[in-house]
């Protein structure tokens, strides 16, 4: 495992793809390098999840922005995890960051009654009813 | 107090807003609107805008494209006697029905967890508003301002003879 040896090796200069094509092969190509380093990513930061299991929560990240058509919101995007790509890789986070962040899982628990009873607040309420999305 | 809601755009329901936003995503910007010799029942899109989808870069809480905000000027400043900022226009974000507010049971202080409830944000214009809602992807309602109507002082008409109504004697 050679991580430390030279921290701009995953710096790419920035790009801006024209094409719609052209943005979907860049997002296939940043995926699977994210997909390849999960295991690396485990030895860094030391994580108590299994390749999969990351793989999973890193695939979730790129499902949610699957409906985003604007070619500017995609290059920002395709910039901004090319970024953090390079950060995670190259150990410039902390453990803290990876795994509240990073690899945050998605999808919410449900309360129970007596959880959100013991808190004293129901955070759910907060939600808007109209939000079957999130 | 009734609230003044104009939607000044037709496509203000969210399902509609995002369907807006796609098409617009896809058309270029100097698209001739379509203008249809119909009846007047029959509603005639305005012509899509290149509105770039700012909501999924920013990082934002996608929970924030279902809440609702106002656009609106600012009253004045009634501690002060100039109209400073009096032409700016903002956006906060309506009250959330149903909660997001506790008391805490010991010390009585007042808490939500809302965390846009303090927020507000102020632009030049109406239409600088309008369009980083639109880009945001809130659902706006604009909120016009009240026209002041201020009439002209009149002397004589301090001492005109008006039936049923006492004499006002106005000192300024």
């Amino acid at each position: 495992m050679n991580t430390f040896t030279i921290p701009a090796r995953l710096a790419r200069p920035a790009t801006v793809s024209e094409t719609h094509a052209e943005a979907k092969k860049r997002a296939t190509q940043l995926y699977r390098e994210w997909y390849r380093g999960a295991p690396e990513m485990i030895a860094v930061y030391s994580l108590n999840y299994s390749p999969q299991y990351v793989r999973h929560l890193l695939r979730q990240r790129f499902e949610a922005n699957r409906h985003v058509t604007d070619l500017r919101a995609i290059n920002v995007l395709l910039l901004k995890s090319r970024q953090d790509y390079q950060e995670t890789m190259n150990a410039w986070k902390l453990p803290d960051q990876v795994i509240g962040i990073l690899l945050k899982p998605k999808e919410t628990q449900q309360k129970t009654f007596l959880e959100k009873f013991y808190t004293g607040r129901d955070e759910e309420a907060i939600r808007p009813a109209a939000s079957g999305v999130v | 107090m009734s609230l003044l809601r104009i939607s000044l755009a037709p496509c203000r329901r969210n399902t509609l807003q995002a369907a807006c936003r796609t098409v617009s995503t896809n058309l270029s910007p100097n698209s001739t609107p379509t203008i249809n010799k119909e009846p007047s029942d029959v509603v005639v899109p305005l012509p899509a805008r290149d509105v770039m989808t700012a909501d999924v870069v920013s990082g934002a809480p996608s929970e924030l494209r279902h809440r609702s905000v106002r656009i609106y000027q600012p009253t004045r400043n009634t501690m002060q006697s100039g109209p400073g900022k009096g032409e700016r226009w903002r956006i906060d974000f309506d009250v959330l029905l149903g909660g997001g507010r506790w008391e805490n049971p010991l010390m009585g202080w007042a808490s939500s967890a809302d965390y846009m409830q303090g927020t507000r944000v102020s632009f030049r214009s109406k239409e600088d508003a309008i369009h980083f809602a639109e880009k945001q992807g809130w659902d706006y309602y604009v909120q016009l301002p009240e026209v002041k109507r201020i009439p002209p002082k009149n002397y004589a008409e301090n001492y005109l003879y008006r039936k049923d109504k006492l004499r006002i004697m106005r000192t300024k």
